[in-house]
């Protein structure tokens, strides 16, 4: 696994400074908080399976939206209890990975990245007309049963779940599999010749990412209490989240958490100053020059910028992956 | 009666929103996300340039096209000249762009939609049909621009050489054309023709700052299913595209417009990645 | 006994173009073989398909007297056959223990995430190919043509491969570096390994091959000693027709 004590003690203050984090901030920035905790999760699931893989998922709404809609449909219309509900959209949302499986074991690439997008225009379609009386059509459902009261209560259930799942995912990213998935985003046909299924690895990494689309779908509707086709099926979601995977770093784990936590104050903080559209026309920039000035996003810049500071002197890399 | 009408006008529009991205997709090699931004741009340049300031039509729609070919040229020189190669990369950056695109229209326009006028005005009847003279002028347009982009293509010097670069680019460049020349030639031209068909389809929808979506979605249909970077493709593909969703709208729901035409994308594209008319020539 | 690989009527068409031509041979269990023939000949196409990477159009593929014909890439490798490809393909990001490392990985989702990478094991195979230490954490892109090609062979003998399929391992390389590659593939003969060497340089192929097979349009021309082959007729015809 080759863990290391550095590894340890900074994963602890991470923690550590993300749970004091209530004690210092008001009850707005802890909304804005909650947010970025999902986004950030939303984002190591895309990380999972398109930054490791290079299968670029176009249509990670689709996942999440399953989940979203499984809880939200079964709690609100069947009375399930959330405890059951939950679980039930996660798998309902790896049913969903699988079928978007199916494509890859043909297609790559840009023609890959259109499929998907394609699965989330017809899921968007969908949802509006078949079964309205359970997914609400149009307007999707409101009332929907919510976990927390309050922003404090909400930021903890909300980091305590990013956390498990960054920790989870970073663990099993360390392992030799982790390795083997980057490769097949490297070059498919030498892991073949490796020796290993590429078939088995790829299902791999989508029910992973499936799992946490789905649990983050699921708790996130639990969260809002309520659900809307156009917020969820939308490019400017999709965009968001695969933003926030490339700026804070691809195929790394605290990447996409960084990246989630940067959009979304960068959002936040633009606000007072430009308080109409024009935000996202800068945020937007942002991100794109962000994005052509260094690909692998502010994980390499910080990395850069450290070793710099330690005159070039360790030469070991940075290894938050 | 009525749907063949409707079918064939709605398809000529298709055929003319899909031509740019087809072109680039063939001779870039490299699929432009924010091409629906093209006709986002014309539409909004049109309605400044011919509804806002009383230009006449046609001499908006010719800057609306211009301002279109300028914004495909700097695209190319400032975003996909820099990333060359890294497909991924363009993809995702042409998809921010498109986005910003998006916020900057509403940070001018606002958000709320915008009705053009027609560029036509006026409705006729062909066969019980009502046919507005708008939508059969987009119709004609189309047709004339892809007929003559079909003779540019086989018949110039330029257009031969966009046929060699899209075939094999090193190949090209050693038979003395010169790629990085052709390619710009082609985002220009595709911007052009984007902000053209932008303009047609405003005013046959409505203007709107999302309005390059279901666009985008359409041509992505059009080519992949149609083939890479095949004209005939891309017009029969386009017709298909048009007629399933005339007959969604008119026997089944309303609604259920577009779902074909996403389950076509995803059956082809699994099932024949080449798409029905393969990729080979322009 | 059983050859380690036989072929037998191999025959594979893309579409109109047959490029292997009922072509039959064996290599025998720790025998080193040859196998040439002009531009196009077909025998990227012969590898290809003793990996499983093309189906053969029709004709079988014997591993250890057992067919392999409808197993799976990984599934033959784990048999004990492994190839290197003409332009290496490494994974870019990985350094040279990386690369390694995914060769020697078993193919088990679960042992993958329990097992611990086989750091020492790795190490042996990097610098048994003829790496030094400070190579070890080199990228591919800091490496020259010949350490890619060594690197191939070092992922290669990861897999455990008994019979080892060598593409074009000489080309592009410089003297010395050919050199350092046919003392590592004599050591490896000694040592027991079986191969069958693709090769333009036929100079360097000689010391190397107990035989040769000469190939033309996916059909054998000739078979035999290294000098008998290329004092053939039809072979020289072939590569005169070619040049
Ligand atoms: N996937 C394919 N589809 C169609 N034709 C192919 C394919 N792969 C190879 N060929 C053709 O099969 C023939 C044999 O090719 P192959 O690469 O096996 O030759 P080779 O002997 O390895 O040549 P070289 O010395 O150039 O490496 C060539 O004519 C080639 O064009
Ligand atoms: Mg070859």
């Amino acid at each position: 696994m080759n863990l290391r004590l550095t590894h340890f003690l900074m994963w602890l203050a991470f923690i550590a400074l993300m749970f004091a984090i209530p004690e210092f901030v008001s009850k707005g920035t802890l909304r804005t908080l909650i947010f970025a905790n999902f986004l950030a999760i939303f984002a190591i699931s895309w990380d999972v399976l398109s930054g490791r893989t290079g299968y670029i998922s176009f249509g990670h709404p689709f996942l999440i939206g399953i989940g979203a809609y499984t809880s939200a449909i079964l709690t609100k219309r069947f009375d399930v209890p959330i405890e059951l509900a939950i679980p039930a959209a996660v798998a309902m949302t790896m049913v969903g990975g699988v079928v978007v499986f199916l494509p890859a074991l043909r297609i790559k690439g840009s023609y890959f990245a259109l499929v998907t997008l394609a699965f989330m225009e017809l899921m968007y379609q969908l949802v509006q007309v078949i079964r309205p009386d359970l997914t609400g059509g149009t307007r999707g459902m409101s009332g929907v049963q919510t976990l927390t009261r309050g922003a404090v209560n909400g930021y903890y259930l909300s980091v305590s779940l990013m956390l498990a799942v960054a920790l989870s995912m970073w663990l099993l990213m360390r392992t030799q599999l982790g390795t083997a998935l980057s490769a097949v985003g490297m070059n498919e046909e030498s892991v073949r010749g490796s020796g290993l299924s590429v078939t088995k690895l790829k299902l791999f990494a989508f029910l992973t990412s499936a799992f946490v689309a789905g649990l983050g779908g699921a708790f996130y509707v639990h969260y809002l209490g309520s659900i809307a086709p156009r917020a969820l099926f939308d490019i400017n979601f999709l965009f968001t989240i695969i933003v926030a995977a490339l700026i804070g770093g691809a195929s790394t784990i605290i990447g996409p958490v960084i990246g989630a936590f940067f959009l979304t104050f960068l959002l936040e903080y633009l606000r007072p100053y430009l308080p109409g559209a024009e935000r996202y026309f800068i945020y937007g920039m942002i991100a794109l020059l962000l994005y052509m000035y260094e690909p692998k996003g502010l994980i390499a810049i910080f990395s850069k910028g450290w070793q710099r500071l330690r005159g070039g002197a360790g030469s070991e890399q940075s290894s938050a992956s | 009666m009525q749907i063949i009408i409707q079918g064939l006008l709605l398809s000529g529009l298709y055929a003319l929103i899909a031509m740019g991205f087809t072109l680039i997709f063939s001779v870039g090699r490299v699929l432009n996300l924010a091409y629906g931004a093209y006709l986002l741009i014309g539409g909004y340049v049109y309605f400044t340039i011919s509804q806002t300031l009383g230009v006449p039509k046609l001499i908006g729609l010719f800057i609306a096209a211009i301002v279109g070919c300028m914004v495909g040229l700097l695209k190319y020189r400032l975003l996909v000249k820099p990333l060359k190669g890294n497909h991924v990369a363009v993809e995702i950056s042409t998809l921010i762009l498109a986005v910003v695109l998006q916020a900057g229209v509403v940070f001018i326009y606002g958000d709320s939609s915008k009705i053009l006028l027609p560029i036509v005005a006026g409705v006729t009847q062909v066969a019980g049909a009502s046919v507005t003279y708008n939508l059969l002028a987009a119709t004609m347009a189309s047709w004339t621009i892809l007929i003559g982009l079909y003779f540019f293509v086989r018949k110039t010097h330029v257009g031969r050489a966009m046929q060699a670069v899209s075939m094999d680019t090193r190949g090209a460049s050693i038979s003395g054309v010169d790629p990085d020349k052709i390619n710009m030639f082609t985002w220009g031209l595709s911007g052009a023709l984007g902000a053209t068909a932008g303009v047609f389809f405003a005013s046959y929808t409505q203007l709107s700052p999302s309005m390059w979506v279901a666009p985008l979605i359409i041509s992505v249909a059009v080519v992949i299913v149609g083939g890479i970077g095949s004209i005939i493709g891309t017009l029969i593909v386009a017709h298909i595209v048009g007629f399933m969703e005339v007959l969604a709208v008119a026997v089944i729901a309303p609604e259920l417009r577009g779902v074909f035409t996403m389950l076509l994308i995803i059956g082809v594209l699994v099932v024949r990645p080449q798409g029905l008319f393969g990729r080979e020539e322009l | 006994m059983s050859a380690a690989l036989r072929i037998t009527n191999l025959v594979k068409r893309f579409g109109g173009l047959v490029a292997t031509d009922n072509l039959s041979f064996d290599v025998e269990d720790g025998q080193s073989v040859g196998l040439i023939g002009p531009n196009g000949a077909g025998k990227t196409t012969v590898f290809a398909q003793i990996m499983g990477e093309h189906r053969q159009t029709s004709g079988s593929i014997e591993l250890y007297g057992r067919e392999i014909s409808s197993d799976s890439t990984p599934e033959r490798i784990r048999r004990g056959v492994s190839r290197t490809y003409q332009v290496p393909r490494p994974f870019t990001d990985m350094n040279v223990l990386e690369n390694i490392r995914v060769g020697l990985m078993p193919n088990n989702i679960w042992q993958m995430i329990t097992a611990k990478p086989r750091y020492q094991q790795e190490t042996e195979i990097a610098l048994s190919v003829g790496f030094t230490e400070t190579d070890l954490q080199k990228t591919p892109g800091e490496l020259a043509m010949g350490d890619l090609r060594k690197l191939e062979m070092a992922r290669t003998i990861a897999t455990g491969t008994k019979v080892m399929l060598l593409d074009e391992v000489f080309a592009g390389l410089t003297v010395a570096e050919i050199a350092q590659i046919t003392v590592l593939i004599q050591q490896m003969r000694q040592d027991g390994m079986t191969f069958l060497i693709v090769s333009h340089d036929l100079k360097a192929l000689e010391p190397l091959v107990d035989k040769v097979i000469a190939i033309n349009y996916g059909s054998k021309i000739a078979e035999g000693s290294f000098n008998e082959v290329l004092n053939d007729e039809a072979v020289r015809s072939s590569y005169l027709g070619a040049a």
